[in-house]
């Protein structure tokens, strides 16, 4: 399987620069998981790889060939379009198939396949049913189980699930991981579903705004994020951002906002006081929080508890920090009163700040 | 899909349903039935349904290519079975080809871009606004003397041997001549129909056939074509029964040998011999375009494209 170099990709629409030099290097084998806010030109990169899009700027190369000049057909790509594209005038069976049947594969061969994936996918009592007599769910996964038919070294995937119900999106995720490890190929994968997202990536790439705004491998994202954006993108319920001015007290750098003055950890206050930063953003991870009445001042918040939504084992509470929202992710025994203010410990790994003026994580 | 339990209606709405059905079938049945006659019931007037049925009209109107001799003839009159078939030659062949060239350039001029197009994109429309009778002396210039092609020239000769004609090589008098003027006359809208059918064919589509490794002409013929099926209907219907019909310059280019049906029964008005033959060619005259109709028409559905593309 070829390894993907996207070089310094830019696509213009006209005047309207849409990406804006993406670099990224994809080795053999690689699960790769495209995430960002909408409209943050995922699609426009997927539809470039796969020759879909002209390359305004800059290159792709397989395995040091440059391919912005193939066909879609000459890149040995398949592709599971976000709208679906199914053909409406064949039956699921031939959807398919449709590829293997223009490559002139023997039927014994086809047939084969198609009831393999179908089987995987749950579509065997609909291979013989039109696009147009299937849910929006079937739909998607015909147009799943038309990618995966074929025998392509690279697979692009564009929000495969996304129209299908928790239990069924549960279920294809694990058929997709096991995909991934008995199949070597390479996968890119676009989503908006976090857990996706971390479950599957043997790397994410966070996009914004045509830029990248990280790349790694997800506990990397999730524990060391490059800046704001990334830290508040990754992680669900979504970090918690205060503001905060950075003041010396009795020798140690604090982090003092509305309601809560937070001591600093050695390093992290070494490079703020490196970098001259005054104004902060404060993130903390709504898990990075604990209920602790008897933790000390200077590594807690007090919070004073708003709402409380119950989601099973876990629940999230909604609290009042000042003027600040800030939400808590803690088991469901803990005895917790609505409109009482508690005390909760900040794990000091959890800790992470940005400059506030340019967001750049410290 | 239609709903076939349909509300009860009042009978009034019945009546006007039965009303509309005896005005559209009710002359085609009265052809048919008087066809069946023989000339003196006809004029008679008698017996309305009450009569022996006879296929003698038939046999006189087909009477130059039956295999056999209608006995009740002693010679054959009217040519009406050759025209028939030169008629059928040349709406079947000419609405073929329109539809060939049509969706072809409709396709380009949809999805290519290339400079001129939205300005050639009209001008067909433009074009189909030019009347047959303007055209009739041009062409009829053209297909007789200036575009003649010498038999001494191999193409002239080429052409002479395959397509036949009148000898000189002239367009004139052969099916060929009439065919390339009803392609050249009915390609504008065709392509003007079709264009709306192919924008309709979702752009993914396309992209998804390209990136499953089909090349342009099997994405356009295994994609896009069964899509814009009845926009092909529709289309073929509209040339089908233009090409039947035409006379104008049909009269102007047959000759003998080709004349359609048309020509021919303004031609040889006078020589048909009582009603009854009259009705005959007009019973058969009317079957093709029925055929082609009623054929064409079950292609015409709707929501081709349901389930292609999300929302
Ligand atoms: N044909 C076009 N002309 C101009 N701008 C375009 C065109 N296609 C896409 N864009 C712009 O490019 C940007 C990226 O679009 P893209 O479809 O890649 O987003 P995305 O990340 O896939 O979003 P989503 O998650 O909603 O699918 C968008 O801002 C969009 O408006
Ligand atoms: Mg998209």
């Amino acid at each position: 399987m070829p390894t993907i170099r996207l070089e310094n990709l830019v696509k213009r629409y006209g005047a309207v620069e849409v990406l804006h030099g993406i670099e990224l290097d994809m080795a053999e084998h690689e699960f790769t998981v495209l995430v960002g806010p909408s409209g943050c030109g995922k699609s426009t990169t997927l539809r470039m790889l796969a020759g879909l899009e002209t390359v305004s700027d800059g290159e792709i190369y397989m395995d040091d060939r440059p391919i912005s000049g193939l066909d879609p057909k000459d890149r040995d790509i398949a592709m599971v379009f976000q709208d679906y594209a199914l053909y409406p005038h064949m039956n699921v069976a031939r959807n398919m198939s449709f590829s293997l049947r223009l490559q002139k594969t023997p039927q014994a061969t086809i047939d084969k396949k198609v009831g393999e994936v179908a089987e995987m996918l749950g579509l065997s009592p609909f291979l013989g049913r039109k696009p147009g007599e299937l849910s929006g769910g079937q739909r998607q996964r015909v147009a799943m189980g038309r990618a995966l038919c074929r025998d392509a070294s690279t697979f692009l995937f564009d929000e495969p699930l996304s129209n299908l119900d928790a239990k069924l999106r549960g279920q294809m995720r694990a058929e997709l991981a096991l995909m991934r490890q008995n199949v070597k190929k390479n996968m890119i994968y676009v989503t908006h579903d976090q857990i996706e997202a971390m479950t599957l990536a043997d790397r994410i790439v966070v996009m914004h705004g045509g830029h990248i705004q990280q790349q790694g491998t997800p506990s990397e994202l999730f524990k060391n994020p490059v800046n704001r954006f990334v830290a508040g993108f990754l992680g669900s319920p979504p970090m918690n951002f205060l503001e905060a001015d950075l003041v010396e007290e009795n020798g140690a750098l604090h982090a003092k906002g509305d309601g809560f003055s937070i001591r600093l950890p050695n390093d992290l206050a070494t490079r703020a006081r490196n970098k001259a930063v005054h104004k902060a953003t404060l993130g903390l991870r709504p898990s990075d929080l604990e209920y602790t009445p008897d933790a000390p001042v200077d590594q807690s918040l007090d919070l004073n508890v708003v709402v409380s939504e119950y989601i099973g084992a876990q629940s999230v509470l909604i609290c009042g920090c000042g003027d600040a929202k800030v939400t808590v992710e803690l088991k469901s025994e803990t005895p917790i009163a609505l409109g009482e203010t508690l005390r909760f410990a900040v794990r000091p790994e959890g800790l992470h700040l940005f400059d506030t003026k340019t967001e750049v994580a410290l | 899909m239609a709903d076939t339990n349909y509300e009860r209606q009042n009978p009034a709405f019945y009546a006007l349903i039965a009303l509309l059905v005896f005005m559209s079938i009710g002359p085609v049945l009265l052809l048919l039935i008087n066809s069946l006659k023989l000339d003196v019931d006809i004029t008679s007037g008698a017996g309305g349904l009450l009569f022996m049925p006879t296929i003698r009209n038939y046999e006189t109107a087909l009477c130059d290519i039956l295999w056999y001799e209608p006995e009740h003839l002693r010679f054959c009159t009217i040519r009406f079975g050759g025209a028939f078939v030169n008629s059928l030659i040349i709406a079947l062949i000419s609405t073929a080809l329109t539809l060939i060239f049509g969706c072809m350039a409709a396709y380009a001029l949809v999805r290519f871009k290339f400079m001129g197009r939205d300005s050639l994109s009209l001008s067909t429309l433009a074009v189909r606004m030019i009347p047959p009778a303007v055209l009739l002396v041009p062409v009829f210039g053209l297909w007789n003397n200036s575009f003649c092609l010498d038999n001494d020239y191999g193409v002239g000769a080429w052409i002479r041997d395959t397509f036949g004609g009148r000898g000189d090589v002239c367009l004139a008098g052969t099916h060929s001549g009439i065919i390339l003027v009803y392609v050249a006359m009915n390609l504008p809208f065709v392509i003007w129909i079709l264009q709306s059918f192919i924008v309709q064919v979702p752009k993914s589509l396309e992209e998804a056939a390209r990136v499953d490794g089909a090349g342009p002409f099997q994405v356009f013929f295994l994609v896009v074509l069964p899509l814009i099926k009845p926009g092909l209907a529709a289309a073929s219907i509209f040339t089908f029964r233009i090409a039947w019909n035409e006379y104008l310059l049909a009269s102007a280019l047959a000759d003998r040998d080709t004349m359609t049906v048309p020509i021919l029964i303004v031609n040889n008005a006078s020589e048909f011999d009582g009603l009854g033959t009259i009705l005959a060619t007009g019973m058969l005259l009317a079957i093709p375009p029925i055929l082609f109709t009623l054929f064409a028409s079950r292609q015409i559905i709707t929501g081709m494209t349901a389930g292609a593309v999300k929302g």
